[in-house]
């Protein structure tokens, strides 16, 4: 008997713990951008780039939900880890409160990880707003393991320049940035995509491309790299009520091996897919 | 202090450890808490409800935020209930869960077959059937808001089972005890109450409705209240009856609050996804009420609200 790839996935295998994690350092970094790093050391060990913990700062009835933060680094020597957020409404307003010392609930390491392609000599990554934490963490981890003549590329998109996140962290690792924003307040005039089109124009087979941004972006990025045959993988953004793969709300529209279509969940068997594996609507 | 207070709750032929079980579709299969919750130390684990054939339930965005609730229109995505058995059913005898399956069905055929093979599989303590459920165009709700058709329901599955059965009733049909009295009649042994309740969101940004399937079911403490007038309510009427509360419930507090109003057990649903330990922190925290106030048992605060 067949069972359908769902079945095959349920039994979350990852280690994942819930545990109060303390503030250790709450940074502002820009106007509304603040860094929050947490003293967790089992997230700290095992947290891989593209994975994302569950916060709850405060036991509130409204916001209900949890809310998932990507890792954007880790040191697992001092049990520390940190995450990346905007300011947008009352849980990020809520958690931007939360003072050094104080405690925030924490689910995770969760979901998938980006995989670095090793048959690629130009690494790719495109970041779209506030999708490039988990990229940069990435590409923290992947620059010592670079061989002779490869390489990490970041193209960074956003609306304005004001929204553009972590440019200097990427700079700061010695990868080459290439910035786009709608406006032209800063670099190219224009998507992320089209830097992207560009950079894959010259030759595909030698780029491997790693994605995370807005789900619209994300299908633009999906449907080059197919188009190029360059190997992709995207890090999704859906609703998630519980992170941890039990309450089916976050649901991504996968093909199936036997031609078909089902359901995966963004937050197990994500966030990070390969592109070839979705299915856009 | 006195002694251990005795959580033990008796539901009819059912008697569970102590009266707070996880809701149907909240907790997964059950076994995905395994590194979280230790299942052997809850009353019961409700699973999602299981259908004939695996389901794929509904295009995303299937769930939305709302003011201490939540919108869901999951559509009973589902493996399917052989799948359930051969899969999942071992692993959670293996973790000593007491078992409760959930049952859905779009036919009454269904519902009975889906039963049927349930009660042959080894470690299904009781049925719970899901004559609720508000995302499904045909199946679910019609059942469980007509009485004619929800005694027909049970009638007809009470033939194929000799489990326990649990008739889950919805709140969307106006008053829910004719149906908990004609479940009953037909007979199921316990009622518990309520499944989500209808609800649309709507997103000003986008100028379009929050979930794909625009109508889902309002879950969590927005609802708590609704859950208590009906437990109340149906208590009146089925004063014998074994009732399980859930709606809203995220703390001691409020399981206890639905037993004073006449519960023999409590499910925790989307409180779940907020605080994955929450349910044994419940149990701690009756056990801890009882201890405080003195109380024998569980049975010794059941009703006191009248
Ligand atoms: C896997 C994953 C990883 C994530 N990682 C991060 C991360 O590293 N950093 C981060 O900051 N976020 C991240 N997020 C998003 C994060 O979980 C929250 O959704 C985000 O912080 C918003 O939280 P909030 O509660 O403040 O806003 P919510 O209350 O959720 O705000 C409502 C949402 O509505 C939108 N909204 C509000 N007002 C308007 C308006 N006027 N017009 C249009 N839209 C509006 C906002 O975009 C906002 O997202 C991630 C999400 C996922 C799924
Ligand atoms: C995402 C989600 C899925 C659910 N799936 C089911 C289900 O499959 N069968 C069922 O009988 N009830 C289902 N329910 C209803 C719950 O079991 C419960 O009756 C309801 O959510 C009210 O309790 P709460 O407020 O504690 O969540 C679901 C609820 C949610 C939020
Ligand atoms: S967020 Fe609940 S299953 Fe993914």
């Amino acid at each position: 008997m067949t069972l359908p790839v769902a079945a095959q996935v349920h039994f979350v295998p990852m280690t994942r713990y819930e545990l109060p994690a303390v503030v250790v350092e709450h940074r502002q970094r820009a106007t509304n951008q603040y860094e929050l790093i947490l003293h967790a050391p089992p997230i700290a060990a095992r947290a891989a780039p593209g994975q994302f913990v569950m916060l709850r700062p405060m036991r509130t009835h409204a916001p209900l939900w949890r809310r998932p933060y990507s890792i954007l680094r880790a040191n697992p020597d001092k049990g520390v880890f940190s995450v990346f957020y905007s300011v947008q409404s009352a849980f990020t307003e809520l958690l931007a409160l939360k003072p050094i010392g104080s405690t925030v609930q924490t689910l995770g390491p969760l979901g998938s990880y980006f995989v670095p392609v090793r048959t690629a000599r130009r690494h790719i990554l495109v970041a779209g707003g506030v999708g490039a934490p988990p990229l940069y963490f990435f590409a923290s981890r992947l620059m010592p393991t670079l061989q002779a003549g490869e390489q990490i590329l970041i193209l960074a998109g956003a609306r304005r320049r004001d929204l553009l996140v972590g440019l200097d962290e990427f700079r700061a690792l010695g990868a080459e940035v290439r910035i786009a924003t709608d406006d032209g307040s800063h670099g190219y005039k224009g998507y992320v995509t089209d830097l992207l089109q560009h950079v894959l124009e010259t030759d595909p087979t030698d780029a491997a491309v790693y994605a995370c941004g807005p789900n619209r972006m994300l299908q633009v990025v999906a449907h080059i790299c197919l188009e190029r045959g360059a190997p992709c993988q995207v890090s999704l953004d859906a609703p998630m009520p519980c992170g941890m793969g039990v309450c089916l709300g976050c649901a991504v529209k996968v093909a199936t091996p036997d031609g078909g279509v089902w359901y995966k969940r963004a937050c197990v068997e994500g966030p990070v897919f390969r592109a070839e594996e979705l299915v856009w609507d | 202090m006195g002694l251990t207070p005795d959580m033990q709750a008796a539901l009819g032929r059912l008697t569970l450890r102590n009266p707070i079980m996880v809701a149907a579709g909240t907790f997964g299969y059950g076994v995905e808490y395994r590194d979280l919750v230790d299942l052997s130390e809850l009353g019961a684990v409700v699973t999602r409800s299981l259908t004939l054939t695996p389901r794929m339930g509904n295009p995303p965005p299937r769930v939305a935020e709302t003011p201490a609730g939540m919108l869901n229109a999951i559509g009973l995505q589902n493996d399917g209930v052989d799948a359930f058995i051969i899969e999942t059913l071992p692993r959670l005898r293996e973790a000593g869960a007491t078992v409760i399956a959930s049952v859905a069905g779009e036919t009454l055929e269904e519902y009975v077959q889906v039963a049927a093979k349930l009660s042959r599989a080894e470690g299904v303590a009781a049925l719970e059937l899901n004559l609720s459920c508000p995302n499904q165009a045909r199946g679910g709700m019609e059942f469980g808001v007509q009485p004619e058709l929800t005694a027909q329901v049970v009638a007809a599955v009470r033939q194929a089972t000799d489990l326990p059965l649990i008739a889950k009733l919805s709140p969307n049909g106006g008053e829910i005890a004719p149906a908990a009295q004609a479940a009953v009649a037909a007979g199921a042994e316990a009622i518990c109450l309520i499944n989500t309740l209808l609800g649309v969101a709507v997103d000003a940004h986008r100028r379009q409705f929050r979930l794909a399937s625009k109508v889902g079911g309002l879950s969590g403490p927005a609802v708590k209240p609704i859950a208590q007038y009906h437990l109340w309510r149906v208590r009146q009427s089925l004063p014998d009856t074994p009732l399980i509360g859930v709606g809203g419930v995220s703390s001691a507090e409020d399981a206890i609050e639905f037993i004073l109003l006449g519960a023999h057990a409590v499910q925790i649903g989307t409180a779940n996804y907020v605080q994955p330990t929450i349910a044994l922190e419940i149990v701690q925290g009756l056990r801890d009420y009882l201890t405080t106030h003195g109380f024998p048992s569980v049975d010794a605060i059941r009703g006191l609200v009248q």
